[in-house]
């Protein structure tokens, strides 16, 4: 591996991480000059002074009681410390704090869907490419047609409906209690699973059909390389062929579009959070925006964009492992 | 064949816009697509005709929860008694909308960026693509709600938004063809004419792309529509009109589920699955049309992608590649001849 093509990568996602922290700094101030002009106007029964106070305190909150440079500096003073700011809720409690609480049940739900539509999807795409032309591999294309039509949350409405009213096999909604009783039982964790079924369910089926259509063209790609000709030349088995030559260099292009899915999953899972109240960062986050808590929604939205850089940094210096190739042209 | 003859196929092929319609409607797969936009369309328009009832009426205590009958094609809800197939007619409004619009938005935007970082080149490039990358990181969905939040929920800020953050793949796409096409011959002929920067991009270059431009923007459109209904379903939509999202949302809310009442959730997922499938349909098979390589598996797979606001990455990442790493090469005359007109 090269050294300075690291280098060149991390710098890089530092920089990206500079820029995007600049605006998640900004984007909140579009428009809002004064938050306690915004957020509490006026009410009939308050006197003069009893607004002010109000006031003072509302831009306290929100930081605003400095000039906007100020703010920034602090801003970046507290980011070196791993502080995203104090969020609006009762009590004041760190943002950090929160997202720490949310984001294992989230992690919950979009790893166990990467495992299973990974999985899942490598199976089908394989035997898709294997009977290539063949009814199998036009049912599974056609399948993929019709499910990229449907959006995640409706698949995951008919899902409740079904599977959680009708034939009552998993919870329809998830147990609010499940958070606060977890206590690493096997009980507990059966029964965490038993509530994310539908959920991960519901995301998979997205990632299963991706996941099949990405493997399958890409297997299809690799069978008619030289290699692969070689190798079943030499009189290889079938399965050797499959195992060491033909998936092996199958999964290069998978392994990009896995970097990239588990921020978008993370991401991604708000609306399906909320179909089924599964108390993850998704419904923080839209809990926030119900309250206006700003601090909390960016905290949480630069904690989602670091996780990305991350992710695609990562992706990228675990290709060159994979592709040596890959640092000869250099990309820009 | 290299990527970058590719590309320069799908120029080639294709012509006037009404010529591309006629392409369509000769394939079967394409006519489908096109009869059912243009039946969404018209149910659009003539809402107000076409619907038996007032969706908006919220009136109707004795009709509430009623199952599909003559009387009401798709039933009725249960809490206010709305008759859903009017409350279905109006909802396609609601999409087309947002979705045509935001995808003919985003074709402009996308567009310019693209040509002006592929012909421009240098310091315009530069900038151009690292927009691309920071906006690439940022959540969307996440991003959109704090903007609605901020700069309200109209349907124009829904749409701005949505072209704010929407454009990167195009720009990249067509950046990709615009450094292919900079090298053709009738693109340096006119740089020796003496003709205007501007004048290249818009005379020759732009014609030369307007292809990739069409058949991403219906892939867009169906994007754009399935994010609207996931918005409008979290309740950010604009509150006072009817989309299928804000219907799946208050059948969720008003019970449907627990009470059995099918039929409310499953009439605005129909209505959000036809809409989407018969534009991807026409992006599919434009697909086909411009570029017989590619099979109907492989643009299925970059639709799946295109959902997920990073389609064609990969493929473009590896082209990205071929350019810094050979000189442009003498391309076929008869190739870079005929790539506008």
């Amino acid at each position: 591996m090269k050294k300075s093509y690291v280098i060149k990568r991390i710098l890089y996602a530092v920089f990206i991480f500079f820029v995007v922290l600049t605006l998640n700094f900004f984007i909140p101030r579009i428009g809002v000059s004064d938050p306690a002009e915004r957020y509490y106007p006026p009410q009939g029964a308050m006197s003069e002074i009893e607004y002010e106070i109000i006031k003072q305190y509302t831009r306290e909150q929100y930081g605003f009681d400095v000039s906007t440079f100020q703010q920034y500096i602090r801003y970046l003073q507290d980011l070196a410390h791993f502080d995203l700011g104090t969020s609006l809720q009762a009590g004041s409690p760190k943002v950090t704090e929160l997202i720490g609480q949310r984001l294992p049940w989230t992690l919950v739900l979009s790893v166990t869907t990467l495992l299973i539509s990974l999985s899942i999807g490598l199976l089908f795409g394989t035997f898709a490419a294997w009977k290539r032309g063949r009814w199998q591999d036009t049912m599974l294309l056609n399948a993929s047609t019709i499910s990229v039509a449907l959006p995640a949350f409706f698949i995951a409405l008919m899902l409740s409906f079904y599977l959680g009213f009708e034939l009552e096999l998993f919870p329809a909604y998830t147990n609010p209690n499940m958070v606060g009783q977890f206590d690493w039982s096997w009980e507990a964790i059966q029964v965490v699973f038993n509530n994310a079924a539908l959920p991960i369910m519901s995301m998979a089926l997205g990632g299963i059909v991706g996941y099949s259509q990405t493997t399958r063209n890409s297997v299809i790609a690799v069978t008619n390389e030289d290699f692969v000709i070689t190798a079943r030349a030499k009189g290889l088995s079938h399965t050797t062929v499959l195992y060491k030559h033909v998936l092996r260099n199958a999964m290069l292009p998978l392994s990009t579009s896995i970097g990239m899915s588990i921020s978008g999953l993370i991401g991604g899972a708000i609306i399906i959070e909320r179909v089924f109240n599964w108390q993850g960062m998704g419904t923080l986050f839209l809990e926030a925006n119900s309250t206006s808590d700003y601090p909390l929604m960016m905290g949480i939205m630069l904690f989602l964009s670091a996780f990305a850089i991350l992710a695609n940094l990562v992706t990228e210096l675990f290709y060159v492992i994979l592709d040596p190739r890959v640092t000869v042209g250099d990309r820009r | 064949m290299s990527s970058r003859n590719v590309l320069l196929q799908v120029a080639r092929r294709g012509g006037s816009f009404l010529s591309l319609i006629k392409k369509l409607w000769q394939h079967p797969k394409g006519r489908v697509g096109l009869i059912l936009v243009g039946l969404l369309v018209v149910v659009a328009v003539l809402a107000p005709v076409l619907a038996p009832y007032d969706p908006y009426d919220v009136t109707q205590r004795a009709e509430k929860g009623l199952r599909p009958s003559l009387e009401h094609p798709l039933g009725t809800t249960i809490t206010t008694g709305q008759d859903i197939f009017s409350m279905l007619i109006y909802g396609t409004r609601v999409s087309l909308l947002i979705g045509i619009t935001t995808g003919v938005a985003i074709a402009f935007l996308g567009a310019l960026m693209g040509v002006m970082a592929g012909y421009i080149g240098g310091f315009v490039d530069n900038l151009i693509m690292r927009i691309v990358d920071v906006l690439l990181v940022i959540p969307t969905l996440p991003l959109i709600i704090v903007l609605t939040g901020l700069l309200g929920r109209s349907y124009f800020v829904i749409v701005l938004v949505f072209v704010l953050f929407g454009w990167t793949g195009l720009a990249r796409v067509i950046r990709s063809l615009v450094l292919v096409l900079k090298n053709s011959n009738y693109v340096k002929a006119a740089e020796l004419a003496g003709a205007s920067r501007w004048y290249i991009m818009m005379k020759h270059i732009l014609p030369g792309t307007s292809h990739l431009i069409i058949m991403n923007t219906t892939l867009t459109c169906a994007g754009i529509m399935v994010a609207e209904a996931g918005l409008s379903f979290l309740g950010l939509g604009d509150p006072t009109a009817i989309s299928w999202g804000k219907m799946l949302a208050e059948a969720q809310g008003g019970g449907a589920l627990l009470f059995g009442a099918w039929w409310w959730i499953l009439a605005p997922g129909a209505g959000i699955f036809l809409a989407v499938f018969s534009f991807m349909r026409i992006g599919i098979v434009m697909e086909e049309i411009f570029n017989p390589r590619m099979k109907a598996s492989s643009s299925i797979y970059k639709l799946f992608k295109h959902l997920n606001n990073d389609y064609l990455d990969e493929v473009f990442r590896s082209m990205d590649d071929e350019e810094s790493a050979d000189p442009p090469d003498g391309l076929h005359p008869a190739m870079s001849e005929g790539g506008h007109d």
